[in-house]
């Protein structure tokens, strides 16, 4: 039984277009708050945790512990002006922002979250293509950022989408190379579709375990996705002001500081799903959604230690780095997996 | 069309320590020609002091390298006590070396602080101003004021080192070794903090000593000059400490013989504690009601190590009660007019560590 089937099963009195059409207009908006409310939560998270590392006690004013820290800053970014650069490309300018928040949420609700209680199985997506899809949706949010550095009319902005287009041409290649490593893994073990559902419950033995190369390749591509430091070069604050997104004021810069952290979250869900084990545990009673968190909050818990301690590389080295170093070891993952999957039969 | 992008880097940019403007002509992500602009925080301190009495004067040289006040008002003094002729006691002597070691391990702090955040790295910078908080609380408990000390004065100090402040340095001297060498180890010890500065901004013997660098970035090219050893002021001909230098001349040799004065500063305060002298910490002549009565007469020309480099002090006195003409050798300066130089054909990102190991102080540069 899954959140899908159960809410389905409330509405059938419907008939069968209206329950359909129902069903997923209501489960996607319970998706898109919780969604939205667990990144408010790595923010808040965030902070205290970067006021921990930093010896300073973080916020504290707002709310009890500065729970409502995060509320208010969101009311005081609606409240202000935004700034319009007066050269512009106007439509590129005011849809870029959206378009990386979007492909963030979207990216969002292709994940299966494994079983909770009574809820059954939280997922609302179960496409045949999961991890095609999945990765086409997070190519979207880099689009969203060029069109910010080019739109804006500025130097600095169009300095920092040209590392950002950089950067993602010399990660995303190793990237797709080591998720192509445990998709060759996974079809030996399941007949059926590659749906990401699927791929997670083979993981008997999770592929991170497997594939040490695939998850530190993977790793590092998920920090440049997120970019935040150490692969920060697209906003790097000392150089390039802030990069594409120097331009932007008020809800609109919003949308991008909260693309940056819902990256990370999604970027520690898809680790733990694909390399942690997902929703596996010792219990397999329905307990499925709070192993994968835990797992989720280790990651990002590891990745903002990463962005506190790391400077900045600089954009060539980068480069260097994902040609040179990430490339060949992807590639040579995806030779040893599929030797592993032949002859020895793991 | 141009073959070059011209780039406006500043004056309002976060990575320009206050006010300074680069223009930049960029090639892609390469910097081919930098220009430093400076004069944005002009405040015509040096005519300002044509106007005051010598002991007033005080003020305008600690709002010159604001983050090391004590250390500017050491240098003013030398200039201005030779002219004068009122020379301060022992005691006052001593407690001039501390806290002039004190303002040179505040002021590089901050440069440590900023230069992490200029490489992108969040967390030194609160470890820095936290150890530099210790530095200040002694700074409000000896002088009453945290940033702008004025508590040197002519012919002594302001007030006397309580027991509160010599106890407070002495737990400075106890936990500040431990804490530097935490913070020195975030930055050296990571590979990507090294590959972003070494062989980075090389600066060779001859073009510095061309440009007049003096400080650290002289040193960092195989020179080994520093005021305190070559000309010995205050009591530092009394002191045992080292000249930190290296042969490299980059960004990174540059770093480590910061980090080296850092420690050798610590060095000196704690001989400086221990040999503290008792007595007066004030010269009778220069008493408060003679203060403004002061006379000077013929030209002087007093130099001292600030943290960042040669600061000379050049004073003209016509026999009245104000200076007839101050000039000031600003270190920064000369320390930025060799960025030209440092500036061609580097990466954006070196751009900006270059900038940061060359440690501005606006302040001081526009005067």
């Amino acid at each position: 039984m899954s959140l899908l089937a159960r809410t389905y099963n409330i509405f059938s009195f419907l008939g069968y277009y209206a329950d359909t059409f129902l069903t997923y207009l209501i489960d996607s908006i319970i998706f898109l708050l919780a969604a939205a409310i667990a990144i408010i939560l790595t923010i808040y998270f965030f902070r205290k945790y970067m006021a921990r590392v930093q010896l300073r006690i973080g916020p504290n004013r707002v709310g009890k512990f500065g729970t409502l820290q995060l509320i208010a800053d969101a009311l005081k970014l609606m409240g202000k002006e935004s700034i319009l650069p007066k050269e512009r490309d106007d439509f590129p300018y005011k849809v870029a922002p959206i378009l990386v928040f979007a492909g963030l949420m979207v990216a969002f609700s292709l994940l299966p979250f494994g079983s909770f209680f009574w809820v059954g199985n939280v997922v609302i997506s179960n496409s045949e293509v999961g991890i095609i899809l999945l990765f086409a949706v997070l190519a979207i949010m880099p689009i969203g950022e060029m069109l910010a550095g080019i739109s804006s009319h500025n130097k600095y902005a169009l300095t920092g989408a040209l590392r950002s287009v950089a950067k993602d041409i010399s990660f995303e290649v190793p990237m797709m190379i080591s998720v192509l490593a445990i998709v060759v893994m996974a079809s030996a073990r399941t007949p059926s579709s590659l749906t990401i559902g699927s791929v997670v419950s083979t993981e008997i033995l999770p592929y991170g375990i497997l594939q040490p190369l695939g998850l530190f390749v993977f790793y590092i591509a998920m920090i440049a996705r997120a970019s935040y430091t150490p692969f920060d070069m697209g906003e790097s604050e000392s150089e390039l002001v802030s990069g594409y997104s120097t331009e932007y004021s008020g809800m609109r810069f919003g949308l991008f500081y909260v693309g940056m952290f819902g990256s990370i979250l999604l970027g520690s869900f898809i680790i733990s799903l694909f390399y942690l084990g997902g929703y596996n545990g010792p219990y397999e009673w329905n307990l499925g959604l709070i192993y994968l968190l835990i797992k989720t909050v280790i990651v990002v818990v590891i990745s903002f230690t990463v962005w506190l301690s790391m400077p900045r590389i600089r954009i060539d080295k980068f480069v260097n780095l994902g040609w040179k170093y990430l490339f060949p070891i992807s590639v040579f993952n995806l030779v040893l997996a599929g030797f592993l999957t032949l002859y020895l039969g793991w | 069309m141009s073959e070059w992008v011209d780039l406006n880097v500043g004056p309002h940019h976060p990575s320009t320590h206050g006010v300074l403007r680069l223009k930049v002509k960029l090639d892609g992500e390469i910097v081919r020609e930098v220009e430093p602009v400076i004069g944005y925080l002009h405040r015509n301190a040096e005519k300002l002091c044509e106007n005051t009495f010598f002991c007033d004067n005080l003020i305008y040289f600690d709002r010159m390298d604001y983050v090391g006040a004590p250390g500017m008002e050491v240098g003013y003094l030398e200039a201005a006590e030779k002219l004068l002729g009122i020379f301060p006691p022992e005691r006052a002597v001593w407690i001039r070396t501390i806290m002039a070691e004190l303002s040179r391990i505040a002021s590089h702090l901050i440069w440590l602080a900023a230069f992490g955040l200029e490489l992108g790295m969040l967390t030194p910078f609160f470890y820095c101003f936290d150890l530099r908080e210790k530095i200040m609380t002694m700074f409000v408990e000896a002088s009453g004021s945290r940033l702008l000390t004025n508590y040197c004065s002519i012919g002594g100090v302001y007030q006397d080192f309580n027991e509160k402040v010599i106890a407070e340095i002495e737990e400075f001297l106890r936990v500040s070794p431990k804490k530097i060498e935490e913070i020195n180890s975030l930055f050296i010890k990571n590979d990507i903090f090294i590959s972003r500065n070494k062989g980075i901004g090389v600066l060779d013997k001859e073009t510095a000593i061309e440009y007049g660098v003096t400080g650290h970035m002289l040193r960092a090219s195989g020179v080994e000059y520093d005021v305190r050893k070559a000309e010995p002021y205050l009591a530092y001909s009394q002191l045992n400490f080292e000249i930190p230098t290296s042969t490299k001349g980059d960004n990174l040799a540059r770093y480590i013989v910061r980090v080296e004065e850092i420690r050798q500063s610590v060095k000196i305060i704690s001989q400086a504690v221990k040999k503290l002298p008792e007595g007066p910490f004030f010269n009778p002549k220069a008493k408060k009601s003679m203060m403004i009565r002061l006379r000077g007469d013929g030209e002087v020309y007093a130099r001292t190590e600030s943290s960042k480099g040669e600061f000379g002090v050049y004073i003209v006195g016509d026999g009245g009660v104000k200076p007839y003409r101050v000039r000031v050798r600003s270190p920064s300066l000369r320390n930025l007019s060799v960025m030209r130089e440092l500036g061609k054909n580097v990466m954006i990102a070196d751009l900006v560590s270059i900038l940061g190991t060359t440690d501005l102080v606006f302040g001081e540069i526009d005067r």
